[in-house]
């Protein structure tokens, strides 16, 4: 009887596996990422040097749960550690007014660039407005989508409404920033998507998003005991985008896209200082960030391109929660340019691009600008699919 | 109330009528279920007669076309690997989707784990099994028992659609057979590996492709070999899908006198390739006159 059951246990793992190798098992794709740079910023360890970044991964595994809905998990290795950098479920069918919900922690619909990865970005540096506001990450976070597809006759014009943790919000260094408890975000985007003939397309979308993005004590310094000033710092974020693509051919792309951020905060300024006493009154500050980049592909295997940025703040400054109210007097300008090689289709780039940044600070610091040239190779292993358009 | 009794009849005589909304993968397709299903198929299309269909950007219009559709007809066998994401963004629950390969007698199925040192290799078999005109009849009944299953009471109406379709197609099949008996036996260049199905129904033989792997861009010491095989084996011709770069086989032809002859392999490739039977006169009537 042992025997009996032995088999039939051995039978049932083969026949499981076998089945799973075949068609039940979800895609898995491997995006590899390896950059070497140097950079002409007199002062700096990597001036004139080359530099070699470590590798980046991405692990995506993606399938059907069942007919109605897709899990996705993108598992990424960078600056040497693991991450989870989205795991969400999908009902893609289904539901009423052919809704389609998003649930998990993933790249946010807020402008069009946010929700495709990097790797298949035509160029190298993220948008220098995503980096001030978002992080460098982008703008990721644990939520809920749900998306509905309007009744615009033939032009494709999608509604996404969100609702987030929030934890993509500056991260606050200040000892005087206090959590941000549990006060979920909002975020919609309204997108309509336009043929203009058949090797022409449009995409226009407008995103908001609100909410707190931070808390914090207004007493930044007492020498005698003194009540908190706790407040809630509020946000929005207006955002207008495009994408425009001209395919003529197999072999021809020309592709234009370009996003704009309103940014409208709270910011905690101090109004008050002597020695016994440092403190700050909540006030507003209204600044804003933009990027437009051409890209244009040639023979299928070339590309070149430009794209100019421009962000309040500065870059590479870690936010803290006075800085953010500077946010509005400094400023940060780059362009950048990219030619880039794919030796087959688009499973292996080649990519060299070269950023310039200025900057302009609000108090007058004189800061030279900085260029950086990178060379970055990004391969594609697996079924991992085209971002659509 | 008389216009109120009017209108509600024609309300229910209309729906009686209505039409199966189908999208087709490609144009050959397209053809193939106007000819069966005539007026009672409302029918669109997704990849272009003069577009690669291997590589179709997923775009949000396409997902419209779908999102009201019956019936999705595709190809298959891993041709369209974009669908998906068309199917799933159309957000369509009671779309049917229908790989036209069922039963079609699939050739190069790999016998081997197939990955990408080997190029583009399809692991299901070659995908361009429209080419051969016997298959067009295969592809014809498996939308006639569809669009049948659809409207049970319009299956006589696709019976004698498919059967009118066939016997046009039969007759040509014999004129086609025909004229290409001047070119049976001879080699030819192709520049993808998508010929199999027609080079077998009508007797040419494959002396090499213009790709050195399906898939991958040509190369100057990948030429250099073909110079080679044409001026040892004496080939006249390159046959080449009209949507490929002609940089190499004109290279070719430069260096070799051989003749490179652009074709549709879809309907409305070229202007005055209007159906199937259209597509397959064009490329026969090419290949003729450039051997």
């Amino acid at each position: 009887m042992k025997k009996l059951l032995f088999a039939l246990f051995l039978f049932i793992v083969v026949t499981v596996s076998t089945n799973a190798q075949s068609s039940i098992n979800p895609d898995i794709s491997l995006i590899g990422s390896f950059n070497t740079f140097t950079n002409f910023t007199k002062g700096t360890p990597e001036y004139g040097k080359l530099n070699f970044s470590d590798p980046e991964m991405e692990l995506f595994v993606d399938g059907y749960l069942n007919p109605y809905a897709r899990a996705t998990a993108n598992i990424s290795y960078e600056n040497n550690a693991f991450g989870v950098e989205e795991l969400y479920g999908n009902i893609v069918r289904g539901l009423p007014l052919d809704m389609q919900i998003k649930a998990g922690k993933f790249l946010v619909g807020f402008g069009k660039l946010n929700t495709v990865h990097p790797h298949a970005w035509p160029f190298i540096e993220r948008p220098l407005f995503h980096q001030v506001f978002f992080g460098e990450g982008g703008f990721n976070d644990v939520g809920i989508n749900f998306s509905f597809l309007l009744p615009t006759g033939d032009v494709f014009t999608n509604l996404d409404l969100g609702i987030f943790k929030g934890r993509s919000m500056i991260p606050q260094s200040d000892s005087n920033a206090v959590d941000r408890g549990i006060n979920p975000i909002f975020v919609g985007r309204l997108s309509s998507f336009l043929s203009l003939d058949d090797y022409t397309n449009l995409e226009i979308g407008l995103s908001a998003s609100s909410g707190i993005y931070s808390k914090g004590n207004l007493i930044l310094y007492s020498s005698a005991p003194i009540d908190k000033q706790e407040r809630s710092f509020n946000y929005f974020y207006g955002g207008l985008d495009f994408k425009f693509k001209y395919a003529p051919d197999s072999y021809t792309v020309l592709t234009i896209q370009g996003e704009g951020i309103l940014n409208h905060r709270d910011v905690p300024r101090i109004t008050q200082t002597n020695i016994n006493l440092v403190s700050a009154s909540n006030q507003t500050i209204t600044n804003s960030g933009a990027f437009i980049y051409a890209d244009y592909k040639f023979q299928k295997q070339f590309s070149f391109g430009i794209k100019y940025d421009y962000t309040a703040g500065i870059i590479g400054d870690a936010p803290s929660f006075l800085t953010l109210n500077n946010d509005d007097k400094n400023s940060t300008q780059g362009i950048e340019t990219w030619f880039s090689y794919y030796p087959v289709e688009e499973t292996s780039v080649v990519r060299l691009g070269l950023q310039h940044l200025f900057f302009n600070y609000g108090n007058g610091t004189d800061r030279p600008a900085e260029t950086t040239i990178k060379l970055q190779f990004l391969f594609s292993l697996g079924p991992h699919k085209a971002h659509p358009f | 109330m008389k216009k109120i009794i009017l209108v509600l009849l024609m309300a229910i005589v209309s729906s009686n009528y209505a039409n199966i909304k189908v999208v087709a993968s490609t144009t050959v397709i397209y053809d193939l279920v106007k000819e069966v299903g005539k007026d009672k198929v409302t029918v669109d299309f997704i990849a272009r007669g003069d577009q690669d269909p291997h590589f179709v950007e997923v775009l949000p219009s396409y997902m419209l076309k779908l999102r009201n559709a019956d019936i999705f007809f595709r190809i298959g066998m891993g041709l369209e690997m974009w669908s998906n994401q068309l199917i799933d963004g159309s957000r369509n629950s009671t779309l049917k989707v229908i790989d036209l390969a069922n039963d079609i007698d699939k050739k190069e199925v790999p016998n081997y784990k197939p990955d990408a040192s080997y190029g583009d290799v399809h692991p299901y078999g070659n995908p361009h099994y429209w080419l051969d005109p016997e298959n067009a009849k295969v592809m014809a009944k498996e939308i006639y028992e569809n669009l049948a299953s659809e409207s049970h009471q319009d299956e006589a109406y696709f019976k004698k659609n498919l059967d009118e379709f066939n016997s046009r197609l039969d007759k040509k099949m014999q004129e086609w057979a025909n004229r290409m008996q001047l070119v049976k036996g001879k080699p030819f260049l192709f520049f993808h590996a998508s010929w199999i199905y027609f080079t077998d129904r009508f007797g040419l033989k494959t002396a090499g492709f213009v790709e050195p792997k399906p898939g991958i861009a040509p190369s100057p010491s990948h030429n250099a070999e073909l110079v080679q095989v044409i001026k040892s084996k004496g080939i006249k011709t390159i046959l080449m899908e009209n949507f490929y770069s002609d940089s190499a086989p004109n290279q070719l032809s430069q260096l070799t006198g051989v003749k490179v002859v652009k074709v549709a392999t879809a309907v409305y490739g070229l202007k005055g390739v209007n159906s199937y039977i259209d597509m397959i006169d064009y490329i026969v009537n090419q290949i003729i006159q450039n051997s």
